[in-house]
């Protein structure tokens, strides 16, 4: 099958994932969750108060109505105002995405580097002493808790050392290093840990292989098998892995985001559930499933270019 | 005389494991000679693997290491060189295929590419033409149609004999002086297994080289070796052509190897048609008996092969049979 035929056919299927992911998100914000004017007015309400409110954020249009209007938010991404601040949503969103990305993007690409190198190392030298040593630093790693590294971070490197700042944000660089550099490192400090342990038993599962044992006995050396052969197969199970975290970027990292005071879409989100700004955590929320689906479609590509195998399936 | 590529000196090869060390060849001597095929047979976990394995040095370490021996490749003792130049033989002058063509191969890289990795390791002056040429030259010589189209094929688009036949291909890239083939048709249908042990026989005689083909199976011994080498718990019990062996075994385990071979003609078998075969099952390396390790299925033992402490050695009853046995059969 051709490699075209195969990618606009993946692109199709998002079309009815996307109605489904709709329909859930509909269900859970108009038929399972308490009515919103009752918590935006409080329990002294009277009815004609909360039919005008109902009036005016539009709850009393019919179900087919709001269904489709969430649709249409998951292409055309114009989500509405919030309840409580009356912005744009889509503005806000703009306005957090820098100021989250700038933490969990640096974080995530020098995480993913440390990770497939020092996992690549630990297998070439697999069963030494080396690789158990660094098993070992990553279960203590991945054993203490992150709030744990948010507070020494915080009381030992910002405040005691002055290294970096203890919280808050400016907007542009290079005024938001000192800011997001602590939150970065944290961040790198937690996923190193089971990325390591991930990427060297998917490494080490292919080590054992048939194919590993025709290469040697072609005469090849173990770096070209690891590298050439060995990472090329580890590939498809690490793409998985990568690319699945990357929406989570661009939704912000709520703890630290949270502790770090940094104004990005996970502090967004946060604000708006405890102000019952219900458009503004269906926007994440719809968001959020669009960032995944597509993200999904982009790991099955990515797939066909590594693995031969999956365009005949 | 041919020329004598490989000498085997007193192997032993030993595998750590949780309950200690086992010893998987313990003292295996043979020697191969240009154009020569040696089968080595045996059943499973009698060290014929192990032995051809560690002619490639590819025995994994650890568990595994060669404890002891000498292994001269054209003179030269393959167990002292380093690393580095032992590469340079693998694949270029000693080449091995393997039991199981459907996973021998790289899933994700073309079979062209697999192929012109050898090239590009041992004949460095091939030009990237000369590789694809002469890859393309190696499918059309193993017999694989339409060889230009199947060269950019992946492993996965081909069926298991043809992935052997790749594999013999790619064995045979730089003209190796030896091929060790471990069990080369075991996974195949009998028709393709006939196939590809006409191939190889063919492309013995066309390139010269030797080959120790190792197998459970007597009926491709018949059909393909000169040399047979029989294996049981890591020594070799009996060797000789294959002519004597067929004929005259003298071991008791190579005879009770040659009645369990299912035959057409009933009459044959002595039991109302049923199939002889050796009682018990292969001691587990971790307890071997003392003395002789085939004594307690034996049908000819004796009391004194019982009581005797040290394992029977090989031991020249004709020229050119070596059968190790305190009672060896007479003919």
């Amino acid at each position: 099958m051709n490699i075209y035929v195969y990618v606009l056919r993946r692109i199709l299927y998002v079309i009815p994932v996307l109605l489904g992911v709709c329909l859930i998100i509909f269900v859970l914000f108009n038929l399972v969750s308490p009515d919103p004017t009752l918590m935006l007015l409080g329990k002294h309400a009277n009815l004609k108060q909360m039919q005008e409110l109902r009036h005016e954020l539009g709850l009393d249009r019919s179900y087919v109505v709001q269904y489709l209007d969430i649709v249409k938010s998951a292409f055309t991404f114009d989500f509405g105002r919030s309840w409580s601040t009356k912005q744009e949503i889509i503005e806000m969103i703009k306005n957090g995405a820098i100021p989250s990305l700038t933490v969990t993007f640096p974080a995530f690409l020098i995480a993913l580097i440390i990770s497939l190198v020092v996992s690549l190392f630990v297998a070439f030298y697999r069963g030494h002493f080396l690789d158990r040593a660094a098993v070992l630093v990553c279960v203590a790693m991945m054993s203490i808790p992150s709030l744990a590294y948010i507070l020494f971070g915080q009381k030992i490197l910002a405040y005691d050392l002055g290294f970096f700042e203890i919280s808050g944000y400016e907007h542009g660089f290079p005024a938001f290093v000192p800011y997001v550099a602590l939150p970065c490192i944290i961040w790198i400090v937690l996923s190193i840990g089971p990325d390591v342990r991930f990427y060297r038993t998917v490494i080490l599962d292919e080590v054992y292989m048939d194919y590993v044992r025709t290469a040697r006995a072609k005469g090849l050396n173990e770096k070209v098998i690891l590298f050439k052969h060995i990472l090329k197969n580890a590939m498809i199970p690490i793409i998985t892995w990568v690319v699945i975290q990357i929406p989570f970027l661009i939704l912000g990292a709520l703890l630290l985001e949270s502790f770090f005071g940094i104004p990005g879409l996970g502090g967004i989100t946060l604000n708006a559930i405890n102000s019952t700004d219900f458009p503004v955590v269906r926007a994440m929320t719809v968001l959020s499933a669009v960032a995944y689906i597509i993200f999904s479609v982009i790991t099955d590509v990515l797939y066909t270019l590594v693995d031969p195998r999956v365009r005949l399936k | 005389m041919n020329e004598k590529l490989l000498e085997v000196k007193d192997l032993v090869v030993q595998f750590r494991t949780d309950r200690g060390k086992v010893t998987a060849v313990n003292g295996v001597n043979f020697e191969l000679y240009r154009g020569q095929t040696l089968g080595i047979v045996g059943e499973s976990g009698s060290g014929k693997s192990v032995t051809a394995l560690s002619v490639m040095r590819l025995i994994p370490n650890p568990p595994g290491e060669i404890a002891r021996g000498e292994i001269f490749f054209r003179g030269q003792n393959l167990l002292h060189l380093p690393l580095d130049e032992m590469r340079r033989i693998r694949g270029n002058k000693i080449a091995m295929i393997f039991q199981e063509p459907m996973t021998s191969l790289n899933p994700v890289f073309t079979v062209g590419n697999q192929i012109e990795e050898v090239f590009a390791l041992h004949q460095q002056e091939y030009s990237k033409a000369e590789r694809r040429n002469q890859g393309i030259e190696l499918l059309k010589m193993v017999g694989i149609p339409s060889p230009e189209r199947r060269y950019l094929e992946y492993p996965h688009q081909m069926s298991g004999g043809m992935r052997q036949r790749v594999m013999i291909a790619m064995s045979l890239a730089c003209r190796p002086d030896i091929l060790i083939a471990d069990e080369p048709s075991t996974a195949l249908d009998v028709t393709i297994q006939a196939q590809i042990l006409e191939l190889m026989k063919k492309l013995q005689s066309d390139l010269g080289m030797a080959i120790i083909m190792i197998t459970h199976d007597l009926g491709v011994v018949a059909e393909t070796c000169d040399q047979v080498a029989v294996m049981y718990c890591g020594q070799m019990v009996e060797k000789a052509n294959i002519k004597t062996v067929f004929s005259r075994p003298r071991h008791p385990y190579t005879k009770g190897l040659l009645e369990s071979i299912p035959s057409y003609d009933s009459t044959k078998n002595k039991e109302k048609g049923r199939l002889p075969t050796i009682e018990g099952m292969v001691p587990s390396l971790f307890d071997l008996p003392t003395g002789c390790s085939f004594q307690d299925r034996c049908n000819f033992v004796t009391e004194d092969c019982r009581g005797r402490k040290g394992m029977p050695q090989l031991e020249n009853l004709a020229l050119g049979h070596e059968v190790s046995c305190f009672n060896p059969i007479v003919v």
